[in-house]
């Protein structure tokens, strides 16, 4: 364990870290690009210089391992000059387009010209000319003029997806980042490039263009793409949300997540959505306000007993299953609670870095709670339960990301069987919306909405808070579980004790959502 | 062939290395057996490896590719016990003004292979590789042809001598970056990579060539193991200095009568180096030496007079003795139109790694050239130094370095020649514009 003092400041790290490590550590400013802590170190940008005691040569802090006694500083005036040079160097065949970029507001360059900058520059030739919107493959844009050559993007193909795509082409002040001949950069993990990518070089065909980021305010939250549950960070405003982008931990995705995953915020916008409850009526369909549909559909539910049949989809938080099931248990009197699975065949794959088979947040929390209720029915019970029409009313949890659900279409069918059909989903479908009979649909608050907990595929309970509303009259799953029984809105104590009950010991909590301010920088990635 | 740059029947020399160079025999097996070749491996393999590495060690060589490191202690770095290791002779020989491995190569193929059998046998290396710059063709083909001749004599392959040393050696041809000289840049560009120094720590000889301990020395380092070995470390102390013991071959070029190799002890006076040249030309004033290669900072006409060849001399002038390249300008030299030919080189030469030096080249070379097409600033004299000072030693190897400091001492040392083309957009020696003359 050597100890070492990093500007002034003592500290004891372990046997191997990096001075940049330790500085990070505690929470002390360093500019640098190419290092990245989820990479090898490339050292290329020299900008993380540090002055060593005993040394009269400024060493790089990502490369040069603490030892023993070792004293740092990096806020000497020959290290801030060095660090206004190393920038001067980076900026001066950059095309300096900032109010055209998709990074600015966010960029690695207007950072460190903010902190070490500020000075005329004294470059007065032609700048390198290079290739700028180049198409690298399905997800991202490349401009090489922006490009400060940091090897990021280089080091992810060939680091963590080993895909291997990106290389650095050419020599010198021609160098530029390119893909390999007859490759395209097509892999699932994509758009971290994008998300490392310290300017905007690299923008993200799907975000580039749409929002400018400073009108954005960014969220933490949980990704409910897939089972891993990766922490994210969701970035919107009032007209919906943007994109979505990983946040580190260590636990369930390090710093990475899916090109998939990143989709998520398109079933939340309202363009996605059911705005209002619809009724089927001889007329056809009639609007009404979620709330209202809810209390209505409890006069087929309430009382109904065996003849109520719930389904479940693994989309929805810990504390709604708790409520909706112990409602219908108690008060509706059925035990006919299924579990839908979307897609059986592949549930168990794993891609090997984060996607999962398992296409839902929450399979492990909806297991629970069915298991601590004593409930396993079998999904034949409700097919044979609709032919003999013992099961007369179906309430159904849908999907909140329709796209992962292939099976939905049968589903419909298969389900509108019933007498009564209450659905309930976030988003519009076009199936449900062409039912006949007596059908409610009934619109439901989107992950980013509501507060609650999803379980891992490993078990690990991570509880998230709501970030903003979408649509503000939809309901979560519990209140529906109260109004379907008749009861109103109002909070049940009990409700949380079993989920604080199930929380592990590790369980990770996010934090509650900044506030209308932006503090993402590029340079604490 | 290679007859101009084969200089070893000028009288003066101190010839170690280079005594029988200009007999044709000498480059077969057989002639150079006839000289005493493979003497000394015989004798080189009946010692112990330690007993080689301190007599190196003790016979004050210094790496002879232009970094001068103590060639003993680069080799007592290796790791005790990690195998396999290896041995890579640098023969990318990059540096403009230096063609010494060159003749060494065509006209001695034997002696560097007899040096690196015995170099490997001291380090433990079963395996070596000959890195030559691609366009080195010649020097390619007659090493591949030794190498044959030697594997057939059983001076190479299984059991070698008897000794029970095995050992295998093998020719990489570069493809004409200069960055491959840099040993880890070399190591990369062996592996198959891209030509990019590596990050060091880790050091080669820790971690180099597949990631293995590896040792990397120039021709003339590993051919000079023999004289060491053949006569001991003392003998090759009298040559020379304390600090820089033994002969050099010095490549001298430029404004000479008939440059070519020189093969002196070390401390030599660079004057009489140039007279050994044949001197200046006639009527001609010596207006600037570089001493040890394009990298090298350029003396003035006052201090190359005073400077000796050694290490320790030429650190005191500020320069160094670099590669042995001893570049010689005479008064009809322009030395604005001189640095912009070496900011050219390094600009187009640079891998493109690190930023400082990616961009600092480029910059120092668009800012010569604007000078010399009349559209200088005054202030952008004092900004190439600036540049340059801020590319030293911030970059992963030391080819920033050796594109800034000409860069400051041409500035410096010839500040007036630089003011008058801004000012008078032209040569102050030539008269006219660089553009007028390469109309």
């Amino acid at each position: 364990m050597p100890k070492c003092t990093i500007n002034g400041v003592e500290l004891d790290v372990k046997e191997g870290t990096t001075i940049i490590e330790a500085m990070k550590s505690k929470d002390q400013a360093i500019a640098h690009y190419c290092w990245h802590p989820g990479l090898s170190v490339a050292g290329v940008c020299r900008l993380c210089m540090v002055e060593i005691e005993g040394n009269p040569r400024l060493q790089i802090a990502c490369n040069t391992v603490v030892t023993e006694g070792m004293k740092v500083n990096n806020t000497s005036e020959k290290v801030k000059d060095a660090a206004k040079w190393g920038l001067d160097f980076h900026l001066i065949n950059h095309p300096l387009d900032c109010p055209i970029c998709d990074q600015a507001g966010e960029c690695g360059l207007q950072d460190q010209y903010m902190e070490f900058g500020k000075y005329n520059p004294e470059m007065a030739e032609k700048k390198v000319k290079k290739h700028k919107v180049v198409d690298l493959g399905p997800t991202v844009v490349l401009d090489s003029e922006r490009c400060i050559l940091c090897s990021r993007c280089v080091r992810f193909t060939d680091e963590v997806t080993k895909t291997g795509e990106l290389g650095i082409f050419n020599r010198g002040d021609h160098a530029e980042i390119g893909t390999h001949d007859g490759k395209a950069l097509d892999n699932k993990y994509s758009l971290n490039t994008v998300d490392i990518c310290p300017v905007g070089a690299l923008t993200s065909k799907d975000f580039r263009f749409r929002q400018r980021v400073w009108y954005l305010k960014d969220a933490e939250t949980i990704c409910n793409g897939c089972s891993t549950g990766c922490n994210v960070k969701a970035y919107f405003n009032k007209e919906g949300f943007y994109r979505v982008k990983p946040r580190f931990n260590a636990e369930v995705n390090g710093h990475w997540m899916c090109d998939e995953g990143r989709d998520i915020y398109k079933f939340v916008n309202r363009e996605a959505r059911w705005l209002k409850a619809k009724r089927r009526t001889t007329q056809g369909w009639e609007e009404l306000a979620p709330g209202a549909a809810a209390k209505e559909a409890a006069t087929v539910v309430k009382g109904g007993g065996e003849s109520v049949a719930l389904v479940l989809t693994g989309q929805y938080t810990l504390e709604e299953y708790e409520a909706i099931v112990r409602n219908f248990v108690a008060d509706v009197g059925t035990k006919n609670v299924f579990h839908w699975i979307n897609n059986p065949e592949q549930f168990e794959q794993f891609d090997g870095l984060l996607l999962r088979g398992d296409r839902n947040p929450n399979t492990k929390g909806l297991l629970q709670v069915l298991q601590k209720h004593g409930i396993s029915a079998p999904w034949k019970d409700l097919s044979e339960g609709l032919k003999s029409k013992k099961i007369k009313t179906v309430v159904v949890a849908g999907p909140e990301n329709q796209v992962w659900f292939p099976d939905m279409k049968d589903k419909v069918k298969e389900l509108s069987a019933a007498e009564n059909l209450i659905w309930m989903q976030t988003g519009k479908n076009a199936e449900l919306e062409a039912l006949t009979g007596n059908v409610w649909l009934i619109p439901m608050k989107s992950f980013v909405e509501k507060d609650g907990t999803f379980v891992n595929y490993k078990g690990l309970a991570q509880t998230f808070k709501k970030v903003t509303s979408v649509v503000s009259e939809a309901l979560s799953l519990a209140d529906a579980a109260q109004l379907l029984t008749g009861q109103n809105l109002l909070l049940r104590a009990e409700a949380s004790t079993f989920v604080e009950a199930q929380k592990p010991a590790d369980r990770v909590t996010v934090e509650t959502r900044k506030k209308n301010e932006f503090v993402f920088r590029r340079g604490s990635l | 062939m290679s007859g101009s740059i084969n200089s070893t029947h000028v009288p003066g020399q101190t010839k170690l290395l280079s005594e029988f160079y200009h007999l044709d025999e000498f480059r077969s097996l057989e002639g150079y057996k006839k000289h005493g070749g493979y003497q000394t491996l015989a004798k080189a393999l009946k010692m112990q490896p330690q007993q080689i590495i301190d007599e190196v060690k003790a016979s004050g060589l210094r790496g002879r590719g232009g970094a001068g490191f103590p060639t003993g202690t680069k080799w007592s770095f290796l790791p005790k016990n990690d195998e396999p290791r290896y041995l890579l002779c640098n023969a990318d020989e990059g540096e403009p003004g230096t063609f010494k491995d060159r003749l060494m190569m065509e006209r001695a193929p034997h002696q560097l292979i007899e040096g690196m059998i015995m170099s490997a046998f001291a380090i433990g290396s079963k395996k070596s590789y000959i890195y030559v710059r691609g366009e080195y063709h010649v020097p390619i083909r007659i090493l591949l042809a030794a190498i044959d001749e030697a594997k057939k004599a059983g001076y190479l392959g299984k059991n070698i001598l008897g000794s029970g040393f095995d050992h295998e050696m093998d020719v990489y041809s570069g493809a004409g970056a200069y960055i491959c000289g840099e040993e880890t840049g070399m190591i990369s560009s062996l592996e198959g990579a891209k030509g990019q120094p590596k990050l060091k720590p880790p050091f080669p000889a820790v971690q180099g060539y597949l990631r293995k301990p590896t040792i990397v020395n120039n021709v003339e380092t590993l051919a000079a193991v023999i004289p060491i070995l053949r006569d001991g470390a003392a003998a090759y102390r009298k040559f020379g200095t304390e600090k820089s013991a033994g002969t050099k071959l010095f490549s001298i070029s430029g404004h000479v009568v008939a440059g070519g190799n020189f093969e002196v002890p070390l401390a030599y006076p660079l004057k009489d180096l140039i007279q050994m040249a044949g001197g200046l030309r006639p009527g001609r004033q010596l207006k600037a030496v570089i001493p040890g290669g394009s990298s090298a900072p350029v003396l003035n006409a006052e201090e190359s007079m005073r400077a000796t060849l050694d290490y320790e001399c030429l650190a005191q002038m500020g320069t160094m003795l670099g590669s042995g390249a001893v570049i010689v300008l005479d008064d009809t030299t322009c030395m604005v139109e001189a640095l912009a030919n070496l900011t050219h080189f390094y600009h187009h030469e640079s891998c493109g790694q690190c930023t400082p030096c990616r961009e600092g080249t480029g910059w120092l070379d668009k800012i010569v050239h604007s000078i010399l097409s009349g559209r200088g600033r005054l202030q952008d004299i004092d900004l190439l130094v600036k540049v340059a000072d801020n590319m030293k030693g911030r970059t992963i190897c030391a080819l920033s370095d050796a594109a800034a400091l000409p860069v400051i001492s041409f500035v410096t040392k010839f500040r007036d020649e630089f003011e008058f083309y801004v000012r008078e957009g032209r040569s102050k020696v030539k008269g006219v514009a660089y553009a007028e003359m390469h109309h």
